[in-house]
């Protein structure tokens, strides 16, 4: 490759934050991995492997930061054949005037390569993905990205090319982000179910699963739950797809559950899309979003959140109203809760997990009067009714009635004096649900191993050389065998004797 | 453009549905002939083509027809008409001149949801509400107070708010809101108290007659001893703990094969 000859110095692209990854400090010209990436890019269509395509594709976040017109035009010159149509079409998109004869930074008298050949069309959409990368990038050329981006799709839905699926997927969702970013989303929504349907029935698992997710999104955005819940229901899936879309997904279903009081179901996902999200510095957004939920679900679900959580560096300052809120719910503070909600309602209501934290008020009576029943064993409504900051004594006893039916406290009420009487609570040891919690924990040790023996790679006929030499050892089993047969009577022979 | 005989049939039910006397049968029959019209004119569920004006009319034809099925108790009814009017209420947000019936409607639809315990369902329209309207708008306010305090617990002001509904048609649904709440209260106090005098049952559970009370109890099966005026709750005798022998069986083998898998 004549990639690997060219001088590497050319540091040309000084970024900011250069100084913190160390560890791969080989600053490469935008241009040079393009050119890498487009070769990476044929040779997973020669080889029918989508690995080279997703390696491409995780380069684009770095290299976003480096696109301008100059390296676009140029590349978009090396790619294509001289008077290639498409060329001239790309060049519309771009602002720089197709200057040929652009001085080249590293200024290498090297004579360009002829190119022979357009790309192929999976690297003409690549190409495309980076010119459109960097028109959204600025607002006064979002017009023109979506038109580039609406020319692209029509162009991936005619081609219908398997190899492609990764980065039509990467196109789509940069097209729902510009609808977003000129807030009209609901627009594009027809266009992404026609798309939906026609992955689906590809079986293009990468744009499908992209395709779910932005649709869930786009419910989600106008708080339309029950679209977004049908959806769910109506669609499946894809098991193949990517770690990142995955993440995702988990997380819609969180908040659709958590807003239908399925807050059990709600913790899982959410548990999940914490786990399957990149770590917290490079999508600190996702991390911060997804843990604001589910706090909240926890909460929810009468369970405090670890403290922890909230001093990690990353969450620490967005978390922090979710922290007054869940030290109102731990100690079981009504004022408490109810001036954190009013401090922070505005914060709340763009996160959108306002109605989540109204319903939390009744999780943090409930509180209260758990601890009460832990520390008294004998009290008077009327004491609870001021401890609780609640309205009158018959509130106070209907709340205490519902705690006790709900199995929140054990304790029993004395109508005639007023007071209630604590139980103590049975040793749980002596139910069956250590036993249950063991089983459900070793199931999920067990599924994870053979998650993790399903996810391993083998390469390609690697196991050949083991079938020869496994052919050869059973030859010389056989022989093993042999001997010991014949060994065996020997030995009976000496028995014999 | 809407026939005429549809405009005019509009107008006759708008005259029969602000009549205090108007026969609610008649109102009935208008409604089925009117929606017809409707579809026929293909205007029930709008299209693309529909006029500003043909719509708002139908959006009026089928918030009457709500608050009238409301009002004669047919939730079923209540429910189709309202399905049909979320595509004017959330499709046409910007097109249309804002209803006044809107939020009253969606009240309602929120305090049925309720009596019929789809807590679920309740929170999900909500969701789809704009902040400013759920702190404020007193339709809205009304089942939103309801649901806390039922899941709180606190019955009392349930029983008080009842009476500060902010439209007639929500007493319709009053009812079926108090049966549901007698039978949460109901159920607390059975596990709640060991025993309950008579009196204090009957203000604890809104009854106003002894005999009220004592037709409920047959119902819930509850120990009345007339000689004390004192209601037994039976009490639930420890169930015996039994060791769960198939679960644990089965665990046991699942583990075992998986480990054979893995050795």
């Amino acid at each position: 490759m004549d990639v690997d000859t060219k001088p590497k110095p050319v540091v040309s692209v000084p970024t900011p934050d250069a100084e913190k990854p160390v560890v791969k400090a080989e600053p490469i010209a935008p241009n040079v991995e393009i050119k890498q990436n487009l070769v990476l890019i044929d040779r997973a269509v020669t080889t029918l492997e989508p690995r080279f395509t997703h390696r491409v594709l995780r380069t684009l976040t770095h290299l976003r930061k480096k696109l301008n017109d100059e390296v676009l035009s140029k590349a978009v010159e090396e790619t294509y054949t001289k008077d290639s149509p498409a060329k001239a079409a790309l060049f519309q998109y771009l602002s720089a005037p197709a200057a040929m004869d652009i001085d080249l930074p590293n200024g290498d008298a090297k004579p360009q390569p002829v190119v022979v050949s357009d790309p192929l069309p999976e690297g003409d959409t690549y190409i495309r993905l980076l010119i459109l990368l960097h028109l959204s990038a600025s607002k006064e050329t979002t017009e023109k990205a979506m038109a580039l981006a609406h020319e692209t799709v029509e162009r991936i839905q005619a081609l219908n090319r398997r190899t492609m699926d990764a980065i039509a997927g990467k196109i789509y969702f940069y097209l729902a982000r510009l609808y977003e970013v000129t807030d009209r989303l609901a627009e594009i929504r027809p266009l992404l179910l026609a798309a939906h349907r026609t992955a689906t029935l590809r079986r293009d698992a990468d744009s499908q699963a992209t395709l779910i997710n932005l649709l869930l999104r786009n419910y989600l955005h106008y708080n339309l739950y029950s679209q977004a819940d049908k959806l769910v229901s109506k669609s499946t899936f894809p098991d193949s797809a990517g770690n990142p879309q995955w993440a995702r997904y988990q997380y819609y279903l969180g908040r659709i559950h958590a807003v239908q009081l399925s807050y059990t179901q709600a913790h899982t996902e959410l548990l999940q899309a914490i786990r399957r999200a990149p770590t917290a510095k490079t999508a600190p957004g996702f991390w911060q979003t997804v843990h604001k939920f589910f706090i909240v679900v926890e909460l929810l679900m009468g369970d405090i959140p670890d403290r922890a959580l909230f001093r990690q560096p990353v969450l620490r300052k967005p978390l922090e109203p979710y922290l007054q809120i869940v030290r109102a719910v731990r100690i079981g503070d009504l004022s408490h809760f109810q001036s954190a909600l009013q401090t922070y309602t505005a914060q709340f209501q763009h996160d959108k997990s306002y109605t989540l934290i109204l319903r939390l008020r009744h999780n943090v009576i409930k509180t209260g009067i758990r601890s009460i029943s832990l520390a008294y064993s004998r009290i008077s409504l009327r004491d609870i009714c001021t401890k609780l900051s609640l309205d009158s004594e018959e509130d106070a006893e209907y709340i205490v009635g519902k705690a006790i039916r709900d199995g929140v406290v054990e304790g029993i009420l004395d109508h005639q004096k007023g007071v209630m009487v604590c139980g103590r609570k049975g040793d749980v040891y002596s139910t069956a649900e250590p036993g249950e919690v063991f089983g459900r924990r070793i199931g999920f040790c067990l599924e994870l191993h053979n998650e993790s023996v399903k996810a391993m790679r083998f390469p390609l006929n690697a196991h050949r050389k083991d079938l020869a030499s496994s052919e050869a050892a059973r030859e010389r089993e056989k022989s093993i065998a042999k001997g010991i047969a014949e060994g065996e009577i020997d030995d009976d022979d000496e028995m014999d004797f | 453009m809407a026939p005429p005989q549809l405009v005019a049939n509009y107008e006759r039910l708008k005259a029969e549905v602000v009549n205090p006397r108007a026969d609610q049968k008649t109102i009935g029959q208008l409604l089925t002939q009117l929606k017809i019209a409707l579809t026929e004119a293909r205007l029930l569920i709008p299209g693309s083509n529909s006029s500003l004006e043909d719509l708002v009319l139908t959006r009026d034809v089928l918030e009457l027809g709500a608050f009238w099925s409301v009002r004669n108790k047919d939730i079923p009814a209540f429910d189709r008409y309202f399905s049909q009017l979320q595509t004017f209420y959330v499709d046409y947000p910007t097109q249309l001149p804002p209803s006044p019936r809107e939020y009253p409607l969606i009240g309602l639809n929120l305090i049925r949801l309720l009596t019929q315990n789809r807590i679920g369902d309740f929170h999900t329209t909500l969701e789809t509400l704009p902040p400013n309207v759920l702190g404020e708008n007193p339709f809205i306010q009304h089942p939103v107070h309801l649901e806390r305090w039922l899941m709180e617990g606190s019955y009392n002001k349930v029983w008080q708010e009842r009476e500060a509904a902010p439209s007639e048609e929500y007493k319709f649904f009053v009812d079926s809101l108090m049966k549901t709440i007698r039978r949460e209260i109901a159920s607390c106090e059975e596990k709640a108290y060991d025993s309950l005098p008579l009196s204090d049952a009957m203000s604890l559970l809104f009854f106003t007659k002894q005999s009220e009370l004592m037709i409920f109890a047959q119902e819930r099966g509850w120990n009345v001893n007339p000689s004390t005026q004192i209601i037994h709750f039976a009490r639930k005798t420890e169930e015996k703990i039994e060791i769960p022998k198939q679960k644990i069986i089965v665990n046991s083998l699942a583990y075992a094969k998986e480990l054979e898998q893995i050795v």
